[in-house]
């Protein structure tokens, strides 16, 4: 005999809040779910949500306050500062905090690069080097559980980890020890010095980040729309030109109408050509895309095939 | 390529696995189901020249020692999406050792494509690991298909074809489940897994053809409510519980019972994302009210009145820990949102994957055992039996010392 399910999709858009549109049905049943490991953050004491500005986070904040409503999530904000950020994502992260009136925490490399336990090139891209200022802050609050807005779609190594996934007390992902991750029957028991990382958007696509941003009417930094910009053409890739960026001797500057699918440091973040300017015309360009949310934009992950697991064992969300 | 619009994904989510023994194809069949379909991007094919094989399989060997033995060691979860239906892939690993990689991911799957190495099944005789991986499947209640692979290998030999049909179907009539459709394929051509094609004598439907036709999950309105609490959120004056409808529907004037207790209680407001709603059904995470006060916390199931919990039951358990479970000693068990101690009190018989014969009674399980366990528990659970209900029928078990997650449960009696 087969055993019931879980869920039952058609019923979802009858729960009176959703029309029957198939696309509705599908966030209905990935919202209730990153809403179900949302709420899971009551098996722990000091849990912070990783906030940063960028659309994933923001997502993940707007299903925070729905999943505590009418009462306030029982969380703080965190923000890992690399000082390579964009201003206007710096400002939207400030504004969207205070908004929802939880506390925002910001931690800097800046702070860690003085300390001397974070040491990088002059030019280097922070990306990696966030992972220490990330545990350092942890340590700090003593934080155990720190929620992020990664999803497995993103990358090979990604694809691989658990919704709620064990760091140990070097805060090291070991991928060859992860627990069962049993029927959404979440383990959060750790020991001293340890902390999860939990991962409510994991079964989301880029698609299903835009398509719930739409439906949801969720304001994000307009880095993310269609906008004019200086680039410079190189290896297949637009890198925008900026203060921490600038032009090279002899690069051809281009003015062209860009959008940032993803918006990391600045030293490793490339926009794309674009003219959508609503998130419905992002996600039609989403949906046509060729080549992959971090193919196309982050500089970092194109080193090696590993670069993101090796990063997560140093501590990388 | 298939080309279709990818704005027009199907209403159906299938959440598939693969499954089946290391080296025959697994996740070589995930890679040609990702490019087939046409929902590679530029980037993430650019692995795969001439068709390899090796390309096709790192496209979810994702970690280094994978892709440095060509082995699978957790589950990768892939996704795509087609005009019929969109799609959750887990590719699961296939050693013995991995094991509890697998049942990770069959516990978030609702079909199992059993993949078999046709080249290697001899004399009517399946790999144990085949063997193991369909007893997992079954045992919690996924649907099978089985893609039988390497045709190519093989000539496309029927004969051959048919013998891995028949040796499959004995093992399903051993498993006590019905039909089972094989499809022969080819993951490293192609044949037969999206496109049809190579066996002139094949009649039948491509692999993703079974796989859209499979059954839709069961309809769950119709049966009891079961509301486990999650958390209880207060306000200044009032207390809002909430928790994920696992099965039923829930109405504002509802009459529920709570918890072991069983507190009658009247659902005031049903909230789904801070929002009143006339009705919440199973799947929909939601926030209750009730009319007057009740003492209520994590780990409670808000339940229609006709609801039972016992202190003991019988399930069937299977050990995913290095460190054998010992009889007498306590654990922690979680069913729903209930974290409680419990006592293995009786090991009544292990399965043998190899002919499905019980062992005698044990008095210790080892890694990848999957035996019949006698439970007692400090405080009553939900008694509901896997068959009817997985929200509040399965349980998983952690080792208090280590806080591993070292056993994966589904209660098949309860004792009153």
């Amino acid at each position: 005999m087969r055993p019931a399910h879980k869920f039952d999709d058609a019923l979802m858009a009858g729960a009176g809040v959703l029309n029957e549109a198939p696309a509705a049905a599908r966030l209905a049943r990935l919202e209730a779910e990153a809403i179900y490991i949302l709420r899971e953050l009551s098996l722990f004491v000091r849990p912070a949500l990783l906030f940063s500005g960028g659309k994933d986070s923001a997502v993940l904040l707007h299903l925070a306050m729905k999943a505590f409503a009418p009462v306030k999530p029982p969380f703080k904000l965190l923000h890992v500062d690399t000082g390579h950020n964009f201003a206007e994502v710096l400002s939207f992260r400030d504004t969207r905090a205070k908004e929802t009136g939880l506390p925002l925490i910001v931690r800097s490399v800046e702070d860690s690069i003085r300390r001397g336990s974070v040491q990088v090139a002059e030019d280097a891209s922070r990306n990696a080097a966030q992972a220490v200022t990330l545990l350092e802050a942890q340590q700090e609050f003593e934080f155990d559980a720190l929620i992020g807005g990664a999803r497995r779609d993103e990358e090979k190594a990604r694809a691989k980890e658990r919704v709620f996934s064990h760091r140990d007390t070097f805060g090291s992902w070991r991928p060859r020890a992860q627990r069962p991750e049993l029927w959404g029957l979440y383990n959060g028991r750790l020991g001293v010095g340890e902390h999860m990382r939990v991962f409510p958007l994991s079964n989301w696509t880029e698609a299903d980040v835009w398509r719930y941003i739409a439906q949801e009417a969720i304001a994000l930094p307009s880095l993310y729309y269609a906008h004019p910009r200086n680039v410079i053409r190189r290896d297949g890739l637009l890198f925008p030109v900026t203060e921490l960026t600038p032009a090279a001797e002899g690069d051809a500057i281009e003015h062209v109408s860009v959008r940032f699918r993803t918006v990391g440091d600045v030293t490793c973040t490339c926009p794309v050509e674009s003219e959508a300017r609503t998130p419905e015309e992002v996600l039609t360009e989403t949906l046509a895309a060729t080549v992959s949310e971090r193919g196309a934009t982050r500089m970092d992950d194109r080193a090696n095939a590993a670069a993101m697991e090796r990063r997560k064992i140093e501590g990388y969300f | 390529m298939l080309q279709h619009s990818r704005l027009s994904a199907g209403p159906r989510q299938i959440r598939f696995m693969t499954a089946g023994s290391v080296d025959d194809g697994k996740s070589t069949l995930i890679g040609r189901l990702l490019l087939d379909s046409g929902v590679l991007m530029r980037d993430q094919a650019a692995s795969i020249h001439d068709n390899n094989p090796e390309g096709l399989a790192e496209l979810t060997d994702g970690l280094e020692a994978e892709r440095a033995q060509g082995i699978t060691i957790d589950v990768a979860y892939r996704y795509f999406e087609t005009p019929e239906a969109s799609f959750l892939i887990a590719d699961a690993p296939g050693h013995e050792q991995y094991t509890r990689n697998m049942v990770t991911a069959a516990s978030n799957s609702d079909v199992a494509v059993i993949v078999i190495d046709a080249t290697g099944v001899r004399s009517g005789l399946l790999k144990p690991q085949t063997r193991r991986h369909a007893a997992i499947a079954a045992l919690m209640g996924l649907d099978l298909i089985v893609a039988v692979n390497k045709m190519d290998l093989l000539g496309w030999s029927e004969e051959r074809f048919r013998d891995v049909e028949t040796a499959f179907g004995d093992l399903a009539a051993s498993l006590k489940i019905g039909a089972v459709t094989c499809v022969p394929i080819s993951a490293r051509s192609g044949a037969n897994v999206v496109f049809a094609g190579a066996a002139p004598w094949w009649r039948g439907s491509t692999l993703t053809e079974v796989i859209n036709q499979s059954r839709a999950p069961r309809a769950q309105t119709e049966r009891a409510l079961r509301i486990p609490v999650q958390a209880v959120l207060r306000d200044v004056q009032t207390r809002y519980y909430a928790g994920r409808v696992e099965q039923g529907a829930v109405r504002p004037g509802d009459q529920v019972v709570i918890g072991p207790r069983r507190q009658a209680a009247t659902v005031a407001t049903v909230r789904v994302g801070g929002r009143s709603v006339p009705a919440a059904k199973a799947g929909a995470a939601v926030t209750i009210e009730f009319t007057g006060e009740h003492d209520v916390t994590r780990g409670d199931v808000i339940a229609s009145a006709d609801v039972d919990y016992v202190r003991t039951f019988a399930a069937d358990l299977c050990w995913l820990d290095e460190a054998p479970l010992v009889k007498g000693r306590r654990y922690v068990l979680r069913q729903g949102t209930l974290e409680t101690q419990a006592l293995i009190e009786e090991i009544s018989f292990i399965h043998d994957i190899a002919d499905f014969s019980r062992s005698a009674a044990a008095s210790a399980l080892a890694l990848n055992d999957i035996a019949r366990v006698r439970i007692a528990t400090r405080d009553p659970v939900l008694a509901d039996l896997y068959a009817d209900s997985v929200g509040t029928g399965a349980f998983a078990l952690f080792d208090p010392q280590s806080n591993q997650t070292c056993g994966a449960g589904m209660i098949w009696e309860v004792f009153p």
